[in-house]
């Protein structure tokens, strides 16, 4: 449904339908209030803070590698960008430069995991959407992400590859390594372009996908929208253009004019595609040399910040350093900026629909549940 | 007729129910297992487990008070559709055509209107914890329209349900009308007599379609993916059925392999002339039809996703066109 189309916001809503906490087809807990007439959703809102944690509270005076350490629960699903994130930040704020091999490990590790983010979205939201058979094969396609990551990190989901100055010893990526690296990435751009064919052709998952959910870029502007949910808008905004980390890649942004569903899906499908071609060069490239610089020292600085653009966008850490220690950090994660998308994205459509404008800006309410104060400018 | 023949029919009826249980306790396992979860790669739950394993387990389980403004009824819901598919079936063995009026189109659409009456009630009378029973207010501070009337779940089903009755089951109804515009009587005595008589009406053109149409309407009345809009985990999860445990669920699932063999077999009697009867062959041509039928819906269920009104009215209104025109082929 196009932006003309859809219904003014009325005062007068005839019911709401409360989804959550605890809902099927959400992966996290999360309250949704949706306001319909006759099963039209008129407006939305979305509650979160259900699985606070407190993490910035606990980091605040721990040994900086510790608080690192502790950012990887963040997120189960982007663990090691939380911790990338973290890392990158004492070591901006102490002047350490890494060895370009570790940062070649680091950016396999960040693109990896961005295929595992995507692939889980795919599959989620084609479970929400009640294709279970796509939903299944996407699943199965991710698998061999997940094994590349335990053969790299040790684990399926927390890795601790990053830690200051370089990666740790055991994520050194050696020829049996490559060899696998490799063909998994074989296995992977064959069944997503497989999957990408079947999606894009399916009549019934173009009728359930298209024109729904609609987001524009005049709204994704307003409501400061991040990732690949602001690229399927058509807006060509990834911070890994001007990360330096990433300078020695060559790689495509990809974006979509709709804003819709079915955008959004294909936006991450055709991502994928790219960060394959990321981990290749990174494989083919790997500099010789150290993985690990231990010579540096710990010193006093003020508030320093990072930006990284993470699966679902662009990820913010802060903190300062006292004595070896975390002073006032705070962790700003992408879902944060896009919850307004979300609420926006469901009005209009039918209520079966809401959970799938909710599903396809990719929240991940887990690691947005922060203690955050809102000013109004 | 003498007491031997009355005997004879009762045991035939009797045996032909049993029968119709057993194949139906298999036929949802049958099509999750082999259809689905092979089409998916992957294992899939036992053959047995939806039909049989599943319904003992939750009959011997403790039950929970469902959250309902009227329990009794609430809870006699799902034992009402089981009566109802029961007579549906006693209704379409040769053995009660002597009945007259209880054993035709008639009585079959009456008894299915009552099955999807109780769908409309089931979700009327269910008030979920899933979606509104929370204990305390559950509107933050400063939160949006905070004075609106709040709807369960279950009532959205419920909603849909009558929409099901009003335009959802069109197709089916027109399916069943066809071989009545052949054979020029309501009566399953005569639409079979007919068929032996002149071959089976899928054989011809009028009825080919309709058993195209038979079969979509089969799907949208067993709420099969990608008809499933009652029960869409997107939404209202289980729909209706969310409140019941123990051995109503029991009787849930039991209902369901039941409804799919005595679809088949209604089949069977409207487009191919062969009622489910134990003592003769034909009961195999009633089996294989409920297996291909459920082979059909799991290929069908496997490769869509679910429809929204948006989807569902193209396809009720194009499926209900091709009835008509079956229709007037039969009438010609």
């Amino acid at each position: 449904m196009t932006e003309e189309n859809k219904p003014v916001k009325q005062e007068v809503i005839e019911t709401e339908v409360a989804m959550g906490t605890v809902h099927p087809a959400a992966l996290e807990p999360y309250r949704v209030r949706l306001f319909v007439e006759d099963e039209i959703v008129m407006d939305a809102e979305i509650t979160i803070g259900v699985n606070h944690r407190g993490i910035e509270r606990i980091m605040e005076g721990l040994p900086v590698e510790k608080a690192n350490a502790l950012t990887e629960k963040v997120c189960g699903i982007c663990s090691n960008a939380h911790i990338w994130n973290s890392v990158l930040t004492a070591e901006k704020g102490l002047g350490i430069e890494v060895p370009e091999r570790s940062n070649y490990i680091r950016i396999i590790m960040g693109e990896l995991e961005r295929l595992h983010s995507h692939f889980l979205f795919l599959g989620h939201g084609n479970e929400v959407l009640g294709h279970e058979t796509f939903s299944m094969r996407v699943f199965y396609l991710r698998e061999t992400v997940m094994e590349l990551l335990r053969m790299i990190g040790g684990n399926r989901v927390q890795y601790g590859a990053s830690i200051i100055g370089g990666v740790r010893p055991r994520c050194e990526i050696d020829e049996m390594r490559t060899q696998k690296i490799l063909e998994g990435m074989d296995t992977l751009e064959k069944g997503i372009l497989d999957f990408a064919d079947r999606f894009v052709l399916d009549p019934m998952v173009k009728s359930r996908t298209e024109g729904i959910g609609v987001i524009t870029q005049k709204q994704a502007k307003e409501l400061e929208v991040t990732g690949p949910t602001l690229r399927a808008t058509g807006i060509a905004q990834d911070l890994r253009v001007t990360m330096k980390e990433y300078e020695d890649f060559d790689f495509d942004i990809i974006t979509m004019d709709d804003g819709d569903v079915r955008s959004n899906l294909l936006m991450r499908a055709l991502e994928i595609p790219e960060s394959i071609k990321i981990i290749r060069q990174a494989v083919k490239n790997l500099p010789k040399g150290p993985i690990l610089d231990r010579s540096w020292e710990m010193f006093d600085c003020d508030s320093i910040k990072s930006y990284i653009e993470v699966p679902r966008g662009t990820l913010y850490h802060s903190y300062a350093i006292e004595e070896g220690r975390v002073r006032g950090s705070i962790i700003r994660t992408p879902s944060m900026s896009n919850i307004g998308a979300m609420q926006t994205a469901c009005i209009g459509d039918h209520v079966t629909d809401a959970q799938l404008c909710i599903v396809q800006c990719d929240p991940c309410f887990t690691c947005t549940d922060r203690a955050i104060k809102v000013i109004k400018i | 007729m003498s007491t031997i023949t009355i005997v004879y029919s009762v045991l035939g009826v009797i045996c032909t129910l049993i029968l119709a249980l057993i194949v139906g306790t298999f036929l949802p396992g049958f099509e999750r297992k082999y259809i689905q979860a092979r089409i998916q790669q992957r294992i899939g739950p036992p053959t047995t487990s939806p039909g049989i394993i599943a319904p003992i387990k939750f009959f011997f389980k403790e039950n929970i008070s469902p959250n309902s403004p009227v329990p009794s009824l609430y809870k006699s819901l799902p034992i009402v559709c089981f009566i109802v598919v029961l007579l549906i079936l006693l209704a379409l063995t040769p053995q009660m055509y002597f009945f007259g009026a209880l054993a035709s189109i008639i009585a079959i659409v009456g008894f299915l209107k009552v099955e999807k009456v109780a769908y409309v009630l089931m979700g009327s009378l269910s008030k979920s914890v899933m979606s509104l029973g929370l204990s305390f207010p559950d509107t933050v501070k400063g939160a949006a329209h905070p004075n609106t009337e709040k709807v369960y779940l279950e009532d959205i089903s419920s909603n849909r349900a009558f929409r099901m009755i009003a335009f959802g089951s069109f197709p089916f109804y027109l399916a069943l009308f066809i071989p009545v515009t052949i054979t020029g009587s309501i009566f399953l005595g005569d639409i079979v007599a007919y068929q032996q008589a002149n071959g089976p009406f899928i054989f011809t053109l009028a009825g080919f379609i309709g058993a195209i149409v038979f079969f979509i309407g089969y799907m949208i009345l067993l709420n099969e993916y990608p008809f499933n809009i009652l029960k869409s985990k997107a939404d209202v999860i289980e729909g209706c059925y969310m409140e019941y445990a123990s051995k109503y669920r029991s009787f849930v699932y039991l209902t369901k392999g039941f409804l799919m063999f005595t679809l088949g077999a209604l089949f069977s009697v409207l487009f191919i002339g062969i009622p489910p009867n134990i003592f003769s062959w034909g009961i195999i041509v009633n089996i294989l039809v409920a297996f291909i039928f459920s082979i059909l819906m799991g290929v069908m269920s496997a490769f869509s996703p679910v429809f929204t009104y948006r989807q569902f009215y193209p396809v009720v209104i194009s499926s209900s066109l091709l009835g008509v025109l079956a229709l007037a082929i039969g009438l010609l």
